[in-house]
């Protein structure tokens, strides 16, 4: 995209010649008398002028996905299934360190007598470790294909 | 810990910086975040708050 604009060619003078019509007062026999004559000359002036043509320049742009691949015309070298493998393989990891912070406070509550919360957490520990283990099945199934 | 979204001055959907921070690094009035997928956006600014509970940080931009 461009902007039309205005510029002077040349740079801001340049001349060339015209013909003026105007009058100053002579004599004639010593009779003072003016009348219309024509000369041609020249003298130096400007005046702005438009053109229509492309100029290349740069322009700061993004492409308004925020680092998301979801609605983007392939402009990542990542593709939108290489995108979420890659966070679903990190949710993995991230969940099973999830799952040793809450078995390490599990064994933190059976340390201060309190084996019915310590079961309890154990076991939200076992389920969070199911779904754990659906995931990595998922995601062993798209690095098949 | 968690992967975060970064803002740009306020939260806002319109202005997300980043979408699943890992990294972000300070430096020299710039800060460099980067992505899951090894992605870098540097944004002149600084850190202004980052709310690791719900996963979100704001970067105020350098007038």
């Amino acid at each position: 995209m461009h902007i039309d604009h205005e510029h002077v060619a040349g740079g801001p003078e340049h001349e060339h010649p015209h013909v003026h019509e105007h009058t100053h007062e002579h004599t004639h026999d010593g009779v003072p008398h003016t009348h219309p004559h024509t000369h041609e000359h020249t003298h130096p002036h400007e005046h702005p002028h438009e053109h229509d043509h492309v100029h290349p320049h740069e322009h700061p742009h993004d492409h308004g996905c925020a680092g998301s691949c979801e609605g983007c015309a392939s402009q990542c070298s990542h593709t939108p299934m290489e995108e979420l493998t890659a966070l679903m393989k990190y949710m993995a990891g991230h969940n099973a360190a999830h799952a040793r912070e809450l078995a390490e406070l599990a064994n933190q509550l059976e340390k201060i007598g309190n084996h019915t919360a310590y079961e309890q957490v154990m076991a939200a520990v076992s389920d969070f470790e199911k779904g754990n283990l659906r995931l990595t099945a998922v995601l062993s199934s798209l690095d098949v294909k | 810990m968690c992967l975060s979204t970064v803002y740009k001055n306020r939260m806002a959907p319109e202005t997300v910086a980043m979408k699943n921070v890992m990294k972000i690094d300070c430096k020299d009035g710039v800060v460099i975040l980067t992505d899951l997928m090894d992605r870098t956006v540097a944004i002149e600014g600084q850190l202004e708050s980052a709310n690791l509970v719900e996963g979100y940080v704001i970067v105020k931009e350098a007038v």
